[in-house]
């Protein structure tokens, strides 16, 4: 890009990076701003917004039987009468359009034509009563014309030729049950694997993933006068509900106003289905006047939102004998689910990252998300690279083990450094941040990994084994070329000195909007114990983007630094204008107290300290000189170039990279597996909200951990969903988590980060599985190619190989 | 139930229970079918009480009744007639906060929030019986609680630390912000 | 499972166990009896039952929650609960240890305070952490009907999936077993793919007795052998009996013995190959631990 197009805002975000190099704030351990509130149990979460609603109407969403079918007929008669409902609505109720789909329109809110799913949703029953509406969804008579059920991917796509199969068509609607092919064309694979002297080649699954975040799916609906609604909703995307709440009532969106409140985590589930739950609730505000309230239950939650792509992959990877990468091929097919959702997103990001970071010249991927009749995937923290990196990190450790090399050493030889180029023919420049071989080496350095490396191998103390892995990572940061990628803030200095911040972009536990925050402090020298941040609100926070892709901190960070930035120049001139300095020589700063006022900020000049003013009496001067203290910052990406034929381009403005490294121990009579120690090494660009980092290390970790042993989304062959509640979706507790975890950061600087920070969101959780199973793999001296790789998975594969006797 | 449309729909008697919630006295009516979270949250306003599953699977909802650890979504309401229910909102006097809460302060252990109530419940019937635990009794005591999020590392060092403000007589603390 | 089926419905406190099987007598299956709730309250969601009326027995804890020696059996109350199990002094004593390993694994602690003896077994589930080891105690249960007391063995307790020997007009009130003898102890084993919170893929019991090295007596207890509840392993106890305790005759009765009397089913949680793998598995480890304890002093 040439400087001269440089827009003012990304000029001011590299202008202060280059600036900065000594913190106040930012990286710093600072109690986030709702911490009190949350553990005095006084933080409201949606639902809880009912106890201040005197008589409600409660929303139960009537669910079929089948999970392929069409619907012949929906007698709602005499679910109608039944004493205590008020309405019973279905798709003839819809005053706007029937629909909810995410990125293509292919999701009905409610359906009359066919279920596809086994919680599609047909009807809703709006009752004075939750007991009484649940009740009457009983009498819902729905008459089905049953299909035949698709739950397996592979019956739909062949992963050889990549053709779509003869099948029961799930989308006739559509031309193909194959949502999306993205391909990657680079050089001569063909001639490559020719010329290679080793070539490993596997088949790899990944599992269901369901976010199982504590507070269920929520929202209630307040119906306005002007024929609109307010809705209070869990939702990461305030912006896509109020859209897809619009397009369903058939208003427009300024009639629709959307708060987010306090929410008990996302994951990236809480995108898509909120437009359904949002929509739910609106429309019962709509046709009763009164408010709304959908609270889904933990099994509706399971059954009813979007999970993780599973994913089947056929790999193969070329070297030669110095272990160099010669090129690497893949078929990969995503399980999208009955509704596409966010899966052409998912898809387009796993093939992106589907060669990892390493140097790879030559290249041949293939990537294609297809409809089953299983609950439809979407966003989960890692959106398409968890699955990806953990077919091409076992590929590498596969690669090593026919080689006789270190994995580490095969990976030294390959990994992606400042200067080379990615698969996509990117350059990866000092402005990126490439800190990618430092995370690898002060990982293997902390963990004494050669010396384990060995001993483990010769581990055996009766039916134990003891393993070490290590896996690398890449994420790119934010979205990409999948739509607009902008974010803004607000940034309102009050006239007692307090300040207020707004954003679009939510908080739902990650802290990235404490991020922020911290950022703003360090550029207004205000205290970031002073700044409240106000809840989400469509009404007054302008879009800020979807709070997804690992892009808050990168993208509303540089956003908040544009709006902080401009403030603090005006602030410098009207104080200077009241010391008596040069504006450049304005400092302001605050005591080191938990309790700090506004008034205990000082104002003064950096040559002349005694020249002072309070903060207070700056913020209550420029009410008088005419100084505005609010201000707005934007920040739009620099464009990302992806080519549909070939993938050739650059897809993500930068990278972050990690290294991870797990230690096993495998019973392998009845394979339980404990993982003991993890190293997460993270080069995200610069640490802002140290609290947050260091909680996305050990959540991303355990939330990993949980993806690579024990937890699976399983319906069975009528598509019902087996494991619709806590105690057969297994989530890590606290028994299970690793003895400990040990945090690297390796701070690169990206220059068009804020201050050269990079996301951690979604990387915290990208490499966590291969790293596990490959120390399994390492300990058991066995290939497992998939997960959850559960304990029967374990036993029985050794069992097979003639590797156990009982 | 069969159908009859002279009927109004809330068909179920009214039972009037007693409640002494965090230390005062409620009068409450509730319904045979109710659950004590419902009453808690709806009824009476505590909605530091979480409902994460409704199932007793996720530990979001434990509260103290009679100083047993229940979760509140599996017990009737009519269950806890003249009970005494102590939920987070009563773990500190109002502007105090416990040395649990403290704890958790202490050691940045909050994210989303929502199980941090259960925890903090749970914690403290821990040292209520055990004002020394060591790490493996806090694991067990908390071992039915999930927390998403992932700060089980924090947790188990809050629950620590608690124990020690315990042992030190120290049980409420002022809130700075 | 595609919804969740939560209804309303009555409940009935009664003050005494005399007003309780007053009640259970005029109105019989009309009415569902319920303890701790965490078995009842689960099948209301899930649409398994549906309950008109609850009877709830939670009022007669002050009758039915106790342990207590007397004649020469242990004798529980069919509303002790499982905190309560673990606060008594059955858990320290070593012939009894196979408690102590129920309660550590038995659901999370919050459940244990109001799930019952009584209701573990009540459920008529293979999935009963205590009803697997009181098998290994050959527990006899109480029940009671306004026209008396009726004594059911527990292993003729189990009739069929959530079937048990329990006519709608009785309760159950106490479990009972005979004191074991001072050479002996008991184990449990419950395995899953998580350490807490987990049902068990296979739950294993194992009553022990040993003179000097031999096998006096032997009592092991599963799940489930062949049919949907928890029953002994009579087969391979009477393989056991007599011999030397040894791996290798532990080995020779769970490969020889145990598959011929052993058929375990797959679902959607794990093989019936596994699950029968790990039986044997499990069975050895109890057996192990069992044996341990007897030696410990």
């Amino acid at each position: 890009m040439a400087q001269a197009q440089v827009p003012e805002y990304v000029r001011v975000v590299e202008e202060l990076f280059s600036k900065y190099k000594e913190f106040i704030y930012v990286g710093k351990y600072i109690q986030r701003w709702d911490a009190v509130s949350k553990i005095t149990g006084k933080a409201l979460f949606t639902a809880d917004f009912l106890k201040f609603y005197k008589d409600p109407v409660y929303v139960y969403t009537v669910r079929p039987k089948y999970a392929h079918a069409y619907i012949k007929s929906i007698d709602t008669t005499e679910a109608e009468r039944y004493p205590g409902v008020i309405k019973v609505l279905t798709a003839k109720d819809i005053p706007g359009v029937n629909d909810v789909g995410y990125v293509i329109p292919d999701q009905p809110l409610l359906a009359d034509k066919k279920v596809r799913y086994i919680a599609d949703p047909i009807a809703l029953i709006v009752a004075e009563d939750k007991y009484v509406a649940a009740e009457a969804a009983e009498l819902v008579h729905v008459e089905y014309e049953p299909l035949p059920v698709i739950t397996d991917p592979l019956e739909v796509v062949d992963l050889k030729t990549l053709k779509e199969k003869e099948h029961v068509r799930i989308h006739e609607e559509r031309e193909s049950d194959i949502i999306s092919h993205f391909k990657i064309r680079k050089g001569d694979v063909e001639k490559a694997i020719k010329e290679a002297d080793v070539v490993v080649e596997n088949e790899y699954r990944t599992g269901m993933q369901e976010h199982a975040y504590l507070e269920p799916e929520a929202a209630i609906a307040i119906p306005e006068a002007d024929g609109g609604v307010t809705i209070i909703a869990s939702t990461q995307c305030p912006f896509d509900v109020r859209k897809a709440v619009a397009r369903v009532l058939g208003v427009t969106q300024n009639k629709v106003r959307v708060i987010v409140p306090a929410i008990g985590g996302g994951f990236g589930g809480k995108e898509d289905v909120v437009n359904e739950i949002g929509a739910k609730a609106a429309l019962a505000a709509y046709y009763t006047g009164r408010p709304a309230v959908v609270i889904h239950t933990r099994e509706e939650s399971m059954i009813g939102h979007s999970k993780r792509h599973p994913m089947v992959a056929w790999y193969r990877h070329a070297a030669k004998k110095d272990g160099t990468l010669l090129a690497v091929e893949a078929n990969i097919v995503l399980d999208t689910g009955a509704y596409a959702s966010l899966g052409p997103f998912v898809a387009w990001r796993a093939i992106v990252h589907s060669t990892g970071p390493y140097k790879v010249p030559n290249a041949r991927v293939d990537t294609l998300a297809v409809y089953t009749n299983n609950v439809y995937a979407g966003a989960f923290r890692g959106f398409g690279n968890p699955q990806v990196t953990f077919a091409f990190e076992l590929q590498m450790d596969a690669l090593a083990e026919e080689l006789g090399m270190d994995p580490v050493d095969l990976r030294l030889k390959n990994i992606l450094r400042e200067g080379d180029r990615t698969v996509h023919g990117q350059l990866l420049t000092k402005e990126h941040g490439v800190g990618l071989e430092e995370t690898l080496k002060r990982a293997i350095e902390v963990i004494d990994w050669y010396r384990k490396r060995k001993e483990y191998s010769e581990f055996a103390e009766g039916t134990l084994r003891k393993g070490i892995g290590l896996a690398l990572l890449w994420h790119g940061n934010s979205i990409g070329v999948e739509g607009a990628d902008y974010s803004s803030a607000t940034i309102i200095i009050n006239r007692d000195g307090t300040v207020t911040f707004r954003t679009g972009l939510t908080d739902f536990g990650q802290g990235a909007v404490w991020g922020l925050v911290l950022i703003a402090a360090e550029i207004l020298g205000v205290p970031p114990q002073l700044f409240r941040i106000e809840p989400p609100d469509t009404s007054s926070t302008p879009d800020a983007g979807p709070t997804v892709a690992s892009r808050s901190t990168v993208m509303g960070g540089a956003a908040t630094m544009n709006a902080a930035y401009k403030l603090r120049k005006r602030i410098n001139e009207l104080a200077a204008n009241m010391l008596g300095c040069s504006p450049d020589e304005i400092v302001i700063r605050a005591p080191e107290k938990e309790d700090v006022k506004p008034s205990d900020v000082e104002v003064f000049c950096k040559s002349d300290p005694s020249k002072k003013v309070k903060w207070t009496d700056v913020v209550e001067q420029s009410f008088w000189d005419g100084v505005p203290l609010q201000e707005f910052g934007f920040f739009r990406a620099p464009k990302a170039e992806w080519d549909e034929e070939t993938g050739q381009g650059a897809p993500y403005v930068t990278y972050t990279f990690g290294t991870m490294v797990a230690e096993v121990t495998v019973d392998i009579e009845t394979g339980a597996v404990k993982v003991d120690r993890m190293v997460t090494a993270y080069d995200i660009g610069k640490v802002i909200n140290r609290v947050g980092a260091e909680l996305h290390a050990e959540g991303g970790a355990i939330q990993g951990l949980g993806y690579a042993l024990m937890e699976e989304i399983v319906h069975d062959k009528n598509g019902v969903v087996r494991t619709y509640n806590l105690s057969n979706y297994y989530t890590p507790l606290i028994d299970d988590i690793p003895d400990e975890i040990i945090p690297i950061w390796v701070e690169s600087g990206f220059k068009r980060g804020p201050f050269g920070a990079k996301g951690l969101g979604e990387p915290s959780i990208v490499a966590i599985a291969p790293a596990i199973v490959n120390a399994i793999n390492h300990a058991t001296k066995h290939r497992f190619t998939q997960i959850p790789l559960t304990p029967e998975r374990i036993y029985l594969g050794l069992k097979r190989a003639g590797k156990i006797k009982l | 139930m069969a159908f009859d449309p002279s009927k109004s729909w809330d068909t179920y008697p009214d039972i009037e229970i007693t409640l002494n919630v965090n230390g005062k006295n409620y009068k409450v009516k509730v319904k045979p079918y109710e659950r004590l979270i419902d009453v808690l949250r709806y009824k009476l306003g505590f909605t530091g009480v979480k409902e994460g599953c409704g199932r007793g699977e996720c530990g979001a909802c434990v509260v103290l009744m009679d100083g047993e650890l229940v979760p509140s979504c599996l017990v009737l309401a009519v269950r806890a007639n003249g009970k005494k229910i102590i939920t987070v909102e009563g773990l500190a006097p109002e502007g105090k906060l416990h040395a649990v809460q403290k704890a958790f302060l202490d050691t940045f252990a909050v994210q989303c929030g929502f199980c941090f109530p259960g925890f903090a419940i749970a914690i403290k019937h821990l040292l209520d019986k055990n004002p020394n635990p060591s790490e493996e009794e806090i694991k067990e005591a908390l071992s039915g609680n999930l927390c998403r999020c992932g700060s089980y590392y924090r947790l188990i060092k809050a629950a620590k630390l608690a124990s020690e403000y315990v042992r030190q007589g120290k049980i409420y603390f002022d809130v700075k912000r | 499972m595609s919804t969740i089926f939560i209804h309303r419905f009555d409940v009935v406190q009664p003050s005494s166990l005399e007003e309780a099987l007053k009640i259970l007598a005029e109105e019989g299956e009309s009415v569902t009896p319920m303890a701790g709730g965490t078995d009842v309250m689960i099948l209301i969601r899930d649409g398994v039952i549906k309950v008109k009326k609850i009877l709830d027995l939670w009022p007669l804890r002050s009758q039915l929650s106790y342990i207590k020696r007397e004649d020469g059996y242990v004798k529980i109350g069919a509303l002790t609960t499982v905190t309560e199990l673990e606060k008594s002094w059955l858990v320290n004593d070593k012939r009894y240890a196979g408690f102590r390993d129920v309660i550590i694994g038995f659901a999370t602690p919050y459940l244990r305070s109001l799930a019952t003896v009584g209701g573990n077994i009540g459920t008529g589930h293979p999935l009963s952490d205590i009803g697997v080891l009181l098998l290994t105690l050959d527990a006899e249960v109480v029940l009671l009907s306004a026209d008396g007391e009726r004594i059911v063995p527990l292993k003729e307790f189990y009739l069929g999936k959530r079937k048990i020997n329990r006519k709608p007009n009785e309760l159950i009130t106490e479990v009972r077993f005979k004191e074991a003898p001072g050479n002996s102890s008991t184990a449990f084993i419950k395995f899953d793919r998580r350490r807490g919170h987990s049902m068990g893929y296979v739950l294993v019991a194992a009553y022990l007795a040993l003179k000097g090295n031999v096998i006096e007596d032997v009592k092991i207890a599963f799940d489930s052998i062949g049919r949907p509840y928890p029953e002994r392993a009579v087969k391979t106890e009477s393989f056991l009996k007599g011999k030397e305790f040894s791996l290798e005759n532990i080995r020779k009765a769970y490969n020889e013995v145990l598959p011929t009397e052993m058929s375990r089913i797959s679902d959607y949680r794990a093989s019936a190959e596994y699950r029968l793998d790990l039986s044997k598995v499990l069975m050895k480890r109890a057996l192990l631990r069992a044996k341990e304890r007897i030696e410990s002093r």
